[in-house]
């Protein structure tokens, strides 16, 4: 199962954890829980006004509070540039 | 064509060895991250919107830590509370923020581990090696353990 994940590790990725937030950093480690350790992380805050980054620098995520884990292409990820939506919704959280 | 076989063979043992290798094979877990976090400053946010800003004391494999000179931030950030000492659930954290340095003393720690369980290991080959030379040359030593025991001064 975590063979997948196992391929993710030292890239780019996109993380949506369960409260709804967005982080992408480089993803450096993870274990059987899928606590997750993110390098160079950024929040990514979706509202009204488009998007905002904010640096947090090294994270630890508990594995309870991943919802999603997505490869983020580089390339395509250059290409996208957030500045010209002028309305970005933001995730909602996970209903239990 | 054997000699190849037997210098591809070489090469490959010496890749496994080099210290290239270890680098490309560390495992970086969570918990051994958290681990060599200790004594450093850190934020933790629990599943209720609740932020502890304290240093790491200790921690254990369920996460659940110990933080000492703690801060806590109400959910809104509007209430603030100090306390001296305070232990978390590990069950209760959503995540934790870490020093960026943190990162490259795991790497370090997880190094000299390797090369202490090298060691280890060369230790051990060394005294399996000694107890397969004092086997090959027991009977010698077997011979003068029966004179002992059959000497009735030595007991």
């Amino acid at each position: 199962m975590s063979g997948t994940l196992e391929s993710f590790v030292g890239k780019p990725v996109l993380i949506v954890s369960c409260d709804g937030r967005c982080f992408s950093g480089t993803l450096k480690g993870f274990d059987q829980l899928i606590n997750l350790i993110l390098v160079d992380t950024h929040e990514r805050i979706f509202s009204s006004s488009g998007m905002e980054q904010i640096n947090l620098g090294l994270k630890i995520i508990r594995g309870d509070n991943v919802a999603l884990i997505g490869l983020i292409d580089e390339a395509i990820e250059q290409e996208i540039d957030y500045s010209k939506f002028s309305k970005l919704e933001p995730i909602k959280e996970v209903i239990h | 064509m054997y000699e190849l076989i037997k210098h591809s063979a070489w090469k490959f043992k010496s890749i496994l060895k080099s210290k290239h290798f270890s680098l490309i094979s560390i495992k970086m877990l969570p918990l051994s991250l958290l681990k060599t976090a200790q004594s450093h400053p850190m934020l933790v946010e629990l599943k209720n919107g609740e932020t502890y800003n304290g240093h790491l004391v200790s921690c254990d494999t369920w996460m659940n830590i110990n933080l000492r000179e703690v801060i806590c931030t109400s959910k809104d950030g509007d209430k603030f509370w100090r306390m001296n000492e305070c232990y978390i659930r590990g069950s209760t954290i959503k995540y934790l923020r870490i020093p960026d340095e943190v990162i490259d003393l795991v790497k370090e720690d997880i190094q000299a581990k390797s090369k202490n369980r090298n060691q280890q290991q060369q230790q051990q080959n060394r005294n399996t090696n000694n107890q397969q030379n004092n086997r090959n040359f027991g009977g010698k030593n077997r011979q003068n353990q029966n004179r002992n025991r059959n000497n009735p001064n030595n007991k």
